[in-house]
């Protein structure tokens, strides 16, 4: 790309008027690069663009390796992965989407004309697109006003490399300014946006010195960091994931806290556990009721397609409740409640700490204080897994869940102490048990949910006798996979109640007390 | 990346401005398409008016140093790319015949691109042969133009026997037969439609039109619906790769 801060652009389409380009007429445009909160467009290496004109009104353009895409006209932006037409797009996007929206990273409208060189059969053999009166739309935290006036991007067409060459050299005689990149990444840049969007860790950097206190209150207010940035989505419902991430933060800062006893002063530790448990509780519903409408197809599928059929009453109350929920988080995410709890969060998490107040471990190596917590972590695990039979009742295997929840959170949040290859062999064993838990208690509750929800669609007359036959029908399947999962617990915990996870937890907790090979996993 | 190929042992029926017409809409609809040229006349090449020459020959592209990446060209529409024709494919299956696993070549080849464009459209000519049979083995779906005449049953019955027939754990692509060069003018045609569809049941729905636009792909040297975008002919191409697509990505 060409560019230059003081010339303007006209002696530059001369230049290639006199290198045989012939101009096309000046068209308004404006474009709009899409990508999901999390960047996964970006990640995967494609870019897909709203480009807004006269005509077509609005058209998607994707790039990425091959040739970029024409563009296809819509007839309004789309959000998720379904709302594209069916065939090569959405086969590209859908995977790479999965359940995120696209939402506009930067927008830039431009007078825009193209130049193109032909050979003497009449073909293309180079194109020169000259964008002026270029305007970033988005302005992030640059200056408005910042970014071009104007820029060329020479294509090198597939097989034609020699004719873009030749004009690339013409252009660069001019003493323009060359830059390997393209307008909308350039207006991206002039922004201020980051188009690798917001990926998140909750493993930060820690150094093994580093005192417990001041360890946890950066765990903390990383998590802290993740709540924020999730609320306006949660609030807004703009895609499922960012109710998932912030409730997995606050159940993360939960957890921590709970983990900082002589570490984190007592009234400070309760207080915030009951805020967080209270932001936990609220925010669940509407959760539970996102994962039953995007888990819909999977619940059904065993059932056949008269039974499925037949739930159609559920499937609308089901929409309706979320559609409540939701509309109650949002209130719920904009309540005082909720922003007292988070500045007063925000405000210890950033002042100093008293050093009378803190706890007995406050100065202690995190190092020290974090292995001795993940291994009493894991020994309460296994002490319970193992007073489990087939005859304990269920709830005793809902302790277990959370015992293993609150293990992998240590793990995850000062994991960063042992190296990513030891993390990784231990928490694989843990996960493939955390998951043999998870199926127990989710067909349970959804079980629970489904015998609520037959008694308020009968009670409402929402629903006639078939409804509630089929609504039986699926939970009966629930009650197959919650038996089947705890008749496949044993096996499980058996896996994991063995002298090689033992190994791999000592191989972890040996190397997080060893400085000198200390990870460098960080958030960003 | 889906393979089709647009293929009839016979001649003139209308194979050529299919695959480019078909390219041409794949394209228009997001996908990235790589048009292959195996027919030494170069038609395909000639109507994107890409010159027909492959650097060091067919010899080279399926000797085993061959990349089909090298030989890509850009065509004048976006999203649309080209391996242009060389007048040494009539030796295609010559060379082919001196490679151990010959059928499996192009297919190869077109592995090697499979990351870069979602449809291959190859246009092949008219044989049953060792270039046919590579094909076959690349293909995912051919594209059978079936003419209005009493002989077109015969042909598409001496193709789809030939396929079940061929030996050994082969790959067998679907048939995916369509009415080409239709003149609903003419009685006969109209009859002939008729019982080609009784015959042949799985017969695609759309009748691509003997029409003077599609003649003049000739000297616009391009598809139909980037000079005639309203026309009858341009809507039926339309219509058959919104049946071609369904069977692709339904």
């Amino acid at each position: 790309m060409f560019l230059h801060p003081e010339l303007g652009v006209e002696p530059v389409v001369a230049a290639l008027a006199q290198q045989g380009f012939v101009a096309g007429p000046a068209l308004s445009l404006r474009r709009t690069l899409l990508d999901t909160f999390d960047g996964r467009l970006h990640g995967a290496g494609l870019r897909l663009e709203l480009r807004e004109a006269s005509s077509p009104p609005q058209a998607l353009v994707l790039a990425g390796a091959g040739p970029a895409s024409a563009p296809v006209a819509v007839t309004r932006p789309p959000r998720f992965g379904a709302d594209l037409p069916q065939g090569p797009l959405r086969a590209r996007l859908a995977p790479v989407l999965e359940v995120r929206a696209l939402l506009p990273v930067v927008s830039v409208t431009a007078r825009r004309r193209v130049a193109l060189r032909r050979d003497r059969l009449g073909k293309v053999v180079a194109t020169a697109t000259v964008y002026d009166q270029v305007a970033v739309d988005q302005p992030g935290p640059a200056a408005a006003g910042a970014g071009p006036r104007w820029v060329v991007e020479v294509d090198e067409l597939a097989g034609y490399a020699k004719a873009a060459q030749q004009a690339r050299v013409v252009l660069g005689s001019l003493g323009l300014d060359t830059r390997e990149t393209d307008l909308l990444a350039l207006a991206a840049e002039a922004a201020g946006v980051d188009l690798r969007g917001r990926t998140s860790s909750p493993t930060i950097m820690l150094d093994h010195g580093e005192p417990a206190l001041d360890a946890f209150r950066r765990v903390l207010a990383n998590l802290a960091d993740e709540i924020d940035a999730n609320r306006d989505g949660a609030a807004g419902h703009v895609d499922a994931e960012f109710l998932h991430d912030l409730r997995v933060a606050v159940r993360r800062t939960r957890s921590v806290l709970a983990q900082s006893k002589r570490v984190v002063p007592p009234e400070v530790r309760d207080r915030f556990r009951d805020g967080f448990g209270w932001l936990g509780a609220a925010t669940g519903p509407a959760r539970d009721l996102d994962v039953y409408v995007m888990e819909w197809d999977s619940y059904v599928a065993p059932l056949g397609a008269e039974v499925t059929g037949a739930l159609a009453p559920l499937v609308d109350h089901l929409a309706d409740r979320r559609r409540r929920e939701h509309d109650a988080l949002a209130m719920l995410l904009g309540s005082a409640r909720y922003h007292d709890l988070m500045d007063a969060w925000h405000l210890w998490l950033r002042d100093p700490v008293d050093s009378d107040a803190a706890g007995a471990e406050a100065s202690t190596p995190i190092a020290r204080v974090a292995t001795r917590r993940i291994a009493a972590a894991n020994d309460r695990l296994v002490t319970r897994g193992r007073g489990i039979g087939p005859g304990t009742p269920a709830e005793e295997l809902h302790e277990l869940r959370k015992d293993a929840k609150k293990l992998r959170y240590l793990l995850e949040c000062f994991g960063a102490l042992a190296p990513q290859g030891e993390r990784k062999a231990f928490v694989q064993r843990l996960k493939s048990l955390q998951d043999n838990l998870g199926e127990h208690q989710d067909t349970e509750v959804h079980a629970a949910q489904l015998r609520a929800m037959s008694h308020e669609l009968h009670d409402s007359g929402r629903a006639g006798a078939e409804t509630l036959v089929a609504m039986g029908q699926l939970a009966g399947e629930f009650e197959r996979r919650r038996t089947k999962a705890r008749a496949e617990f044993a096996e499980r915990f058996a896996v994991y109640d063995t002298a090689k996870t033992r190994g791999a937890l000592d191989a972890l907790l040996a190397a997080a007390s060893r400085p000198a090979r200390a990870s460098t996993s960080t958030s960003r | 990346m889906k393979v089709l190929a647009t293929y009839s042992i016979k001649g003139g029926v209308g194979k050529t401005t299919a695959a480019v017409n078909l390219a041409q809409q794949a394209a228009s609809q997001g996908a990235r398409v790589l048009v292959w040229d195996l027919d030494p006349q170069g038609a395909a090449t000639f109507f994107f008016r890409v010159k027909p020459k492959l650097k060091g020959g067919t010899q080279r592209l399926v000797s085993g140093k061959g990349e089909l990446a090298a030989h890509v060209r850009a065509t004048d529409l976006p999203g649309l790319h080209l391996v242009p024709a060389d007048f040494s494919l009539r030796h295609l299956d010559l060379h082919l015949d001196g490679r151990s696993r010959p059928t499996e070549r192009l297919a190869s080849l077109l592995d090697a691109v499979a990351g870069t464009y979602d449809v291959a459209v190859l246009d092949c000519p008219p044989s049953i042969s060792l270039a046919s049979e590579s094909v076959f083995e690349a293909t995912d779906e051919l594209l059978v133009p079936v003419i209005p005449t009493t002989l077109s049953s015969r042909t598409l019955g001496q193709l789809s026997g030939f396929l079940a027939a061929r030996p050994g754990p082969v790959v067998v692509p679907g048939i995916l037969p369509y009415l080409s060069m239709v003149d609903r003018r003419k009685r006969l045609h109209r009859d002939l439609v008729d019982s080609l569809r009784a015959e042949w049941p799985d017969m695609l729905a759309t009748v691509i039109p003997a029409a003077s636009v599609i003649e003049r792909m000739g000297p616009e040297r391009a598809p139909v619906a980037t000079f005639a975008a309203s026309s009858p002919a341009a809507r039926a191409f339309a219509e058959l790769w919104a049946e071609v697509a369904a069977r692709l990505w339904g």
